[in-house]
């Protein structure tokens, strides 16, 4: 286990020693003592001890709370710095320090005297040294104070299972505007000897190319990223270099964590919590069969209370004794657990925790909305939609404007509120809520507003008269519903589906006329998959009542037979 | 070159499930994320996936190169093309 230096005394250490790097240059405590001084000669005239903390560089967020905390002040660290986040932020801080739509307060890029290090002060442990902010549940984001102390004792937990091999560089995808990523990939490393990277890893691309610069690596990533690693990149170069992966924000999915450990030849651990409690338990996947449960990490205790939620108790959560998470869990005799579920109206939109509450409360707050329901749906990604009642005013708009303008004024007015990720995509327009003989307006009927239509038609690429007969062009398209259980792993379209097509385009191109009566000479030669190019050729025979049908496609004739009405 | 631009928008509107938007719709010189398209970050990881699927596109390991890149249907169609041509 490498020695833990308290992050408190972090300014203190060696000024040779190494604690981050930027692009394969490496970074020192020196540099870092540097830029916390530059912090430092701007903050100290000023008055006010709240100070909002926005930066995307990850060395100088560090720097600017290692500054504050010499102040003993506190770093108000909103999860994004939108134009609605720092409004809102502005009732509740003294300044901003750093990237906001704001006037906000710079540090000199010039250097400063460094002397002895003698000058830092050890900070106090136990003060609110770091607010942090998270969804509640009256849409209201809800302020959690956090001690340097119980920072400290986080890391030593984690240090405590996952014991860090010093000079380790710690790559992310996630961001250290939220406790998550502030922990892991800051905290922890700066506390055990490893080095964080100063610049995010956006793309699967840049993992790569970072990682190459590196013997040895970790990374701090998420379900978004790791759910979307591309096979086809070459991932060889890594082999031998990742010690090992992180995951946290959502659950992964056991199929996603598997495959990012044999891409990366590394364990993935996942990490379960909340801002509120920190980390607090851990899976890992590879070798279940089966989704793996969680367990607690060490110096934590979970239970679950009388209502299924889950209660933490932890040495980190400050003056709180003891926790509650709404999520619903079922533990096993061994004390692992699996999760539920919220009982809360908080969703997690691709690991972004955004309060249903809250986009309801912005969005009844324009003139053209009576009444509006947000629910989230599983679609190829996790995302929000919204069912809204119009005011008279709002019927009217939609009439005048079109759907699609009134909705991006609506979503307009949220932007300034939400992250992007967590807008909704979706949006119903009803004249009455679904609502139930109980007078409860069940979720699945919400959920029904936003499924797909049903494909049961082909796709026409175009239709052509050739002589008497009709030439219809078409794929069958693969998410065509005749291919559900048609047959299990082998689908292919039911032949009375193509007899239905057949009478469908004979009756809108050809004068068929009078009702179904037979099938005759009905031959199916081949089998048809799903995603064909078919042609379809139709010719009527008017004074018989016949309709002759074929369809082909590069492999030759797939069936062909006439269709008598009369 | 507008076929590929087609193509493009296309491949934008199936593999992230867009609702409400037709091919023509899209404009070439809109920016696809924030205002315009009003794409965001999974978005981005999705098209990256697809034009390394599709195009056999890798992105450089420079954020500030690859937004521009993203930055609308035009920037999109110059990525490709001069792939194409290397």
């Amino acid at each position: 286990m490498a020695e833990l230096t308290p992050l408190s005394g972090g300014l203190g250490a060696s000024p040779g020693k190494l604690i981050a790097v930027d692009r394969g240059k490496t970074v020192t405590i020196a540099d870092l003592r540097q830029r916390v001084l530059c912090w430092l000669e701007i903050m100290r005239d000023r008055q006010g001890t709240r100070w909002a903390v926005y930066h995307s560089d990850a060395f100088e967020f560090l720097a600017i709370l290692l500054a504050l905390w010499q102040l003993k002040r506190t770093a108000c660290v909103p999860g994004d710095n939108c134009r609605g986040t720092t409004d809102r932020l502005k009732k509740h801080v003294d300044g901003f320090i750093g990237e906001f739509p704001t006037t906000a307060l710079q540090a000199n890029e010039k250097s400063v005297q460094v002397s002895s290090s003698g000058q830092w002060v050890t900070p106090d442990t136990n003060y609110a040294a770091l607010e942090i902010y998270t969804s509640g549940s009256t849409g209201e984001p809800k302020p959690i104070q956090k001690s340097i102390a119980q920072l400290e004792h986080e890391v030593r937990a984690l240090e405590a299972l996952w014991p860090s091999q010093a000079g380790t560089v710690v790559l992310a995808t996630v961001t250290h505007q939220h406790l998550y990523g502030m922990t892991f990939r800051l905290f922890w490393p700066f506390s055990s000897g490893q080095l964080f990277e100063r610049a995010l890893c956006e793309y699967a691309e840049d993992i790569l190319q970072q990682a190459k610069l590196y013997l040895s690596f970790s990374l701090v990533s998420s379900p978004s990223h790791l759910g979307r690693l591309n096979e086809a990149l070459s991932w060889e170069p890594l082999s031998g270099r990742c010690s090992y992966l992180i995951s946290s924000a959502a659950p992964l999915k056991r199929a996603d964590s598997q495959k990012a450990c044999s891409l990366f030849a590394a364990p993935v651990r996942e990490i379960y919590g909340s801002s509120e409690t920190g980390a607090i338990a851990w899976r890992s996947q590879q070798e279940s069969d089966q989704d793996a449960l969680w367990q607690a990490l060490p110096s934590v205790f979970l239970k679950p209370n009388e209502d299924g939620t889950l209660c933490v108790r932890s040495p980190y959560m400050g003056e709180l004794e003891r926790f509650s998470l709404p999520d619903r869990v079922a533990f096993d005799e061994n004390g692992r657990f699996k999760l539920l579920g919220r009982v809360d109206r908080i969703a997690k939109v691709e690991g972004k925790r955004v309060s249903l509450a809250a986009l309801e409360q912005r969005i009844s707050e324009n003139d053209l909305v009576e009444n509006v329901r947000a629910l989230t749906l599983q679609r190829q990604r996790v995302e929000t939609g919204v069912v809204i009642q119009l005011t008279a005013e709002g019927w009217l708009e939609l009439k005048r404007s079109g759907r699609k303008i009134l909705v991006k004024r609506l979503k307009e007015n949220l932007a300034a509120h939400f992250e992007a990720v967590v807008l909704p995509r979706r949006w119903r327009f009803v004249e009455q809520f679904p609502y139930n003989q109980q007078g409860k307006l069940p979720l699945g009927d919400l959920q029904k507003m936003f499924e797909k239509e049903a494909v049961s038609w082909p796709e026409v690429i175009d239709e052509r008269v050739v002589d008497d007969q009709v030439k219809v062009r078409c794929v069958v398209p693969g998410n065509l519903i005749y291919f559900d259980g048609h047959f299990e792993g082998n689908p292919i379209l039911p032949g009375i589906v193509q007899v239905h097509w057949a009478e469908y385009f004979g009756r809108h191109l050809l004068p068929v006329k009078g009702t179904f009566v037979r099938l005759e000479v009905i031959k199916f030669q081949q089998v048809v998959p799903p995603n064909t190019t078919m042609e379809i050729t139709l010719q009527y025979d008017e004074s018989r009542q016949k309709l002759i049908f074929k369809y082909e496609s590069e492999k030759g004739v797939h069936s062909s037979g006439r269709i008598c009405f009369g | 070159m507008s076929n590929l631009k087609t193509e493009l928008k296309q491949m934008i509107i199936e593999i992230l499930d867009l609702e409400d938007i037709e091919v023509d719709e899209i404009v070439d010189s809109e920016p696809l994320f924030v205002e315009g398209l009003g794409l965001d970050s999974i978005d981005a990881l999705e098209i990256g996936l697809a034009l390394n699927k599709n195009y056999g596109i890798k992105l450089k390991s420079d954020s500030e190169e690859t937004r521009q890149h993203f930055a609308s249907i035009n920037a999109l169609a110059a990525l490709v093309e001069s792939h194409r041509a290397e």
